[in-house]
């Protein structure tokens, strides 16, 4: 039997194992042997737990994959007969697929790391302030949730690489970038840092979750209208 | 019996570029068609139109009698390969792999075939062949999908003449087993003119010819003798492209000669030679705002 054509782009992208499956664990795992080595070298303190830092390297990788989906595969694919949204719709599903299987591996070492005391030495590798907390199906959830972000993030900034080049992507950019001093601008001018500094300080990791989860919105839509006019 | 290609008042415009104008044809299957023209005739732009991966800026094309453009029903169908053809970075037999994935009428064992032909060794990464040798790649997955609709984009370029020839008798032989759709677009016109059923000739955005092969082999003749001779062969003929070296006169002309010509041509001592594909191409394109080529059929 045949696969749905959603399941057999999931599969082409499969292909390479190596950007896919390989690498996102290769630099968790680089990060953290990386991490074991600093905290050996660094004098602690005295039952603190020492946040490290060294998981940030799976979501970026995450971003960079993302953004490889679209670089070179994405030609090869229309040219075999995959219309693009059932691409688009691949890919996602793919970046959902990933996540998942990271996330559910981010939450049991957070377990593992608990139990363990930090792995012996008070690392807390797993335990990201503010963002991975609350039951483990939680942290599974905002981990899952942050990595299709970067994902679908990367891919449509490949997306716009494909579609305008260099200038195009630096446009994109500089757009990011005016919008977040625009809305700082106005947050300035309202007086309104003092309810912001308020709201990071009293948001809980769902409701970060459920914020990132409307990125990842407002990313696939921005992804879709871009891939939909796109001509290789 | 619905048409494998329908293409009726097709325009690309590119800024202030006109790619495609006003094009219109059909194709039935199974046929070959070679797709002729010269560079930036268009060619490339028309097929990336069928396969949907280029947008139309007007005009309507179907494929199988549906709109190709994000239908997967229809893509599947069909595979555009391009002598240009991006790649992952994968290795020989992924990208094998991968096409055998999505055609239900895969032949591993003619891919396995094609690939020992071209010498392409399956473990090597896309990223370190030769332009040749990732042309016949395209070629192997091509031919081996056995796609219904199955259109080459330049399928020769950067080929060596052992590795074409090997090309067009695959061709030729695939076909024959399993007769389907196959649209040509080609520089080597000569080289594949016997493969063709159908010509279709692009000139600067417009299609100038559109003919069955077979129509147009012997509808042009070059005349070369005596000024005086030729002048009394071609007298009351359509004549393109005449001229004069010496005493020696060459002449193109038009519509097919039968054997009263030929034994006045010998008795005039004057030498006759069939005017290629190529070169019949090349007038279509030269002359086709004329009413000269009565002889072959324009669209």
């Amino acid at each position: 039997m045949r696969s749905t054509p959603i399941v057999t782009v999931v599969r082409y992208l499969l292909l390479d194992r190596v950007t896919y499956l390989v690498l996102p664990w290769a630099w968790a795992a680089f990060g953290f042997v990386l991490d074991v080595v600093v905290l050996q070298l660094i004098p602690g303190g005295h039952g603190d737990d020492r946040w490290v830092g060294g998981l940030v390297a799976v979501p970026l990788v995450m971003l960079v994959v993302g953004a490889q989906s679209v670089a070179r595969a994405l030609p090869f694919a229309l040219t075999l007969g995959v219309s693009r949204r059932t691409y688009f719709l691949g890919a996602t599903a793919l970046a959902l697929a990933l996540s998942v299987g990271f996330g559910l591996a981010v939450a049991i070492g957070r377990i593992v790391e608990r139990a363990t005391g930090g792995w012996g030495i008070g690392m807390a590798y797993f335990r990201v302030p503010h963002l991975l907390d609350g039951p483990w199906y939680l942290s599974w959830l905002t981990a899952m949730t942050v990595l299709v972000l970067m994902f679908v993030y990367g891919m449509w900034y490949g997306l716009v690489y494909r579609r305008t080049g260099l200038p195009g992507t630096t446009a994109f950019a500089a757009a990011q970038l005016g919008a977040l001093a625009l809305a700082a601008l106005v947050a300035t001018w309202a007086h309104g840092w003092t309810d912001i500094g308020h709201y990071l300080g009293t948001v809980t990791a769902t409701g970060l979750t459920g914020v990132l989860a409307a990125v990842v919105a407002i990313l696939l839509t921005g992804g879709f209208a871009t891939i939909r006019r796109m001509t290789i | 019996m619905t048409p494998a290609i329908s293409a009726a008042g097709l325009e690309r415009r590119y800024r202030d570029h006109r790619a495609l104008a006003d094009v219109t044809f059909e194709v039935g299957t199974p046929c070959i068609t070679g797709l002729l023209g010269r560079n930036g005739a268009g060619k490339s732009t028309l097929l990336r139109i069928l396969a949907g991966q280029e947008f139309a800026t007007a005009g309507r094309v179907r494929v199988f009698g549906a709109e190709p453009l994000e239908n997967d029903t229809v893509l599947r169908r069909m595979i555009l390969v391009r002598d240009n053809q991006t790649y992952p970075d994968l290795r020989v037999r992924h990208a094998v792999a991968a096409a055998s994935l999505l055609y239900p009428n895969w032949d591993a064992d003619l891919a396995g075939t094609l690939l020992d032909a071209y010498e392409l060794p399956p473990a090597r990464p896309i990223k370190k062949l030769s332009r040749g040798m990732r042309t016949a790649l395209g070629l192997t997955i091509g031919l081996a999908a056995r796609a219904e609709l199955t259109l080459f984009d330049e399928p020769c370029a950067g080929l060596d003449g052992v590795a074409r020839a090997l090309f067009y008798d695959q061709l030729l032989a695939d076909y024959a087993a399993h007769p389907r759709c196959i649209v040509l677009s080609t520089h080597l016109i000569d080289e594949a003119a016997e493969l063709l059923d159908r010509v279709l000739v692009l000139d600067r955005g417009r299609l100038v010819l559109d003919a069955p092969a077979d129509d147009l082999r012997g509808t042009m003749t070059s005349v070369t003798g005596q000024a005086g001779s030729v002048e009394r062969l071609i007298a009351g003929r359509t004549t393109l492209n005449r001229c004069t070296l010496g005493t020696q006169t060459t002449a193109v002309m038009v519509g097919r000669l039968d054997d009263r010509d030929r034994e006045l041509a010998d008795h005039l001592r004057l030498r006759l030679e069939r005017v290629t594909l190529q070169q019949l191409a090349g007038y279509a394109a030269e002359y086709h705002d004329r009413t000269v080529l009565t002889a072959v059929r324009t669209p």
